[in-house]
């Protein structure tokens, strides 16, 4: 089923001897995946030969880094992509932050089934699953603008793994964003976490840098806190939330990204009116099925390190000091299922006041 | 009939206007395809040498060269050139000399190159890299491509019917964008601003032939016609861009408002003479589905799905609620044993209201014809659908027509049920 070739990148040869390996799966499309296609062979004299290609592979925007070990892909933001602040919502970033790591895994040679497995993970019924999301963005995309999205993966202690992003503005190459998240393995079948085996683990770490590099080399960043369980009552709530048939990603789950919708859904109007999201926070307790009802609570969450948010602020070079407290407000949250109020995730959100327009 | 945020949510979404006058929304300059406005007497095919000469693309309100031959070099039989130079506007009556005699020669070599973003038979995709979309065909026609991205999957491993239509819906907004009529970042052109005179949606007509699937590249067309008197008519033609095969046509109708007193307006002598231009006064791409839509209500529906609300996502600038949403909601009440096994072959949408952050809709669904019990045995089902307000006020009525899943592919992904569940 799997056959084995060379491939090339759209930037020619410099991984060819990389990819002597490499399993290039040309299984016809059936339920589980979708058909992966040569894209290219190396001909006896060297030279490239255009293969039956997939379509979106010669047109993709992202390719393989030089040494194999990241992968970078641009995106244009679509108008209904743009929400009520006239820019990208971050159900737009986590979007495009998903599609390039499925992306990123696909060109490597991964499943193409949604669940990004390895081989061995597949015989075993193991899938990743993803423990913790953290998103920054200081500045947000407007409609047509275009985002280079880079990301890599790395293990993570004995039981994850890690995938990383930055975000950058196309045209002048600013930083704009950087998330990370955090993946463990999980039976399919079991729903059960099991540690990341040694096969496993050395099937895809050759796809990862070496040296440790992250998103947030920072110490005590962000995306490391840990995230308190928010007290009841809740300040803000939205109860019955409904998943729709757009939250069913291909593999009938709720997909990620609808979680961070529902988180926001409780947010006080007058925040989102005059405030936007910089940085999002989730764990991942428990998935939700089709017809589960949640509930999405928030309360504000005691405003002690404004000083360490303005100067992660700091990328783009305007700092604003500690600032107006007003300026900077962080929110704590929950979703829990209706029923029996059993935790489906937690998360906190960081606020900064929208930027003059 | 359907407010500003209807139209709002098909001509233009967002925003960018007011906002990006820095960047490239002005009239006439320089943004993206842009250039195909004054290219109305270009010759139709051949070489396009002065109608589609762009400047190059503005991302993000910055020059961005690209890295393939413009497409004022190509023509319609796709002859390819060498590795753009890029001061070659320059040099277009050269290239255009030379073309005929190095045609041949460069289809052969080709292959040899190792630049592999390159194909001369589409070239004009790889003109378009960011799929920002450009104006073809003598001005009239605005097109635009879409690789179908992870997330725009739906359950059953196809592109969503609301993923079609959000392309539909940006590339709308880019034609009007492109043809530099955005009056005020709605869809109203310069002369309608003045007079606050808004487009609102009256009608949609889908017919989608094949669903692509993720990786899948699409390739959108759009333009207009007069529709009645004092209407306008947008068609969209859907094609795979490898097999050029259609997979969806679209036609919806759209009449003018005022913006206060919501009441019909003629198109004025002003208006016409900007838009006029436009108008192809094809046929409609989608033949009119005449039928009446009847008007659902709890006793005639057979489905009945309750406590839909808006998410923050779901709304526009205007905080009104997008168009492509109550596809989603009509969706909802869809009886599972149609959803499990048909897929939707038409929809027809009639737009009454819009509604915002605050409403409560309901959805209702009766299936009309030979019911679910036959499913199996007939493979074709229909239905009518209602979306409206907790207190009766209507959104849309609707129709949907359904064909069994796979009937297009050739493999056996699936098996249609004898009966229903």
């Amino acid at each position: 089923m799997a056959a084995q070739c060379r491939f090339m990148g759209p930037h020619g040869p410099f991984y060819s001897r990389r990819r002597k390996n490499a399993v290039v799966f040309t299984t016809p499309v059936d339920n589980k995946q979708r058909g992966f296609q040569v894209k290219a062979v190396l001909s006896e004299q060297g030279r490239v030969e255009l293969g039956t290609g997939n379509w979106a592979d010669r047109l993709r925007l992202g390719s393989l880094a030089d040494d194999g070990l990241s992968y970078k892909e641009k995106f244009i933001v679509r108008c209904y992509e743009v929400g009520i602040n006239k820019t990208a919502t971050v159900e737009t970033i986590a979007n495009l932050l998903q599609e390039v790591g499925c992306n990123h895994a696909q060109s490597v040679g991964f499943s193409t089934d949604g669940f990004a497995t390895t081989t061995t993970m597949r015989k075993l019924h193991l899938i990743w699953v993803t423990a913790r999301m953290h998103i920054e963005i200081y500045k947000y995309p407007a409609w047509s603008d275009v985002v280079e999205i880079e990301t890599w993966c790395q293990s993570e202690g004995k039981i994850g793994t890690r995938r990383d992003w930055i975000l950058k503005d196309y045209s002048n190459g600013q930083v704009i964003g950087r998330a990370t998240s955090k993946w463990v393995m999980m039976n399919q079948d079991t729903r059960r976490l099991q540690k990341v085996s040694d096969d496993v683990r050395n099937e895809y770490l050759v796809f990862c840098p070496k040296k440790l590099r992250l998103a947030f080399p920072e110490d005590n960043n962000s995306s490391l806190k840990k995230i308190s369980k928010l007290g009841d009552p809740a300040q803000y709530s939205r109860l019955g939330l409904m998943p729709r048939r757009a939250d069913l990603d291909m593999n009938q789950h709720v997909n990620n990204v609808a979680y961070i919708g529902w988180v926001l859904e409780s947010m006080p109007q007058d925040i989102i009116d005059t405030h936007e999201l910089q940085t999002i926070t989730l764990d991942y307790r428990r998935e939700c099925q089709r017809d589960d009802l949640v509930d999405s609570l928030t309360n504000t969450e005691p405003n002690e390190e404004t000083e360490v948010i303005s100067g992660l602020q700091g990328t783009n070079g305007s700092a604003t000091a500690t600032g107006d407290k007003q300026d900077y407000c962080q929110f704590l949250h929950l979703l829990r299922l209706s029923g029996d109020g059993s935790e489906i995730n937690r998360g906190r959100t960081e606020w900064r006041k929208k930027p003059a327009r | 009939m359907v407010a500003a945020a209807a139209t709002s949510a098909f001509f233009v979404a967002a925003s960018s206007n007011p906002d990006s006058s820095t960047k490239t929304n002005k009239v006439g300059s320089g943004s993206a395809s842009l250039g195909g406005i004054k290219s109305k007497s270009a010759s139709p095919g051949g070489l396009q040498v002065k109608a589609n000469a762009q400047a190059p693309a503005k991302i993000n309100g910055t020059t961005v060269g690209y890295t393939t031959p413009m497409e004022s070099l190509i023509t319609e039989d796709d002859v390819p050139s060498s590795p753009p130079p890029r001061t070659f506007i320059n040099q277009l009556p050269d290239w255009s000399m030379l073309l005929a005699a190095i045609t041949t020669i460069f289809l052969a070599a080709e292959k040899q190159w190792m630049m592999l973003d390159w194909k001369p038979r589409r070239s004009d995709m790889l003109i378009d890299p960011f799929g920002i979309g450009r104006i073809v065909q003598d001005g009239l026609v605005f097109r635009q491509n879409f690789s179908i991205r992870s997330y725009e999957i739906g359950a059953d491993r196809t592109a969503s019917i609301e993923t079609l239509m959000n392309h539909l819906q940006e590339t709308a907004l880019n034609h009007v964008k492109g043809a530099g009529l955005l009056g005020d970042g709605f869809g109203s052109t310069p002369e309608m601003c003045k007079k606050n005179l808004i487009w609102v949606v009256t009608r949609m007509q889908v017919v989608v032939d094949r669903y692509p699937t993720w990786g899948d590249v699409v390739q959108v067309d759009t333009w207009v016609s007069g529709s009645g008197k004092n209407g306008m008519r947008r068609d969209w033609l859907v094609r795979d861009c490898k097999t050029g095969e259609i997979l969806t046509r679209a036609s919806s109708v759209w009449v003018m408002m005022n913006k206060f007193t919501r009441r019909l307006s003629k198109i004025p002598e002003e208006v016409r003479g900007e838009i006029g231009p436009y108008f192809m006064n094809s046929d409609p791409v989608v033949e009119e589905d005449s039928r009446k839509l009847p008007k659902l209500d709890d006793n005639t529906a057979d489905y009945v799905r309750r406590g839909l609300a808006p998410r923050w996502s779901d709304l526009d600038v205007n905080q009104h609620v997008n168009n492509v949403k109550y596809i989603g909601w009509i969706l909802e009440s869809a009886p599972l044993p149609i959803l499990e096994t048909h897929e939707l072959a038409s929809m027809t949408l009639e737009y009454r209201r819009e509604c915002g952050r605050d409403s409560v809709l309901q959805s209702l669904t009766a299936v009309s014809g030979a019911g679910i019990g036959n499913l199996g045995n007939s493979g074709r089902a229909e239905c009518q659908h209602l979306l409206r307000l907790e207190d009766g006020a209507e959104i849309v009525r609707g129709r949907t027509e359904w064909r069994p899943k796979y009937a297009n592919n050739f493999g056996t992904l699936g098996q249609i049920p004898a009966e229903s569940a």
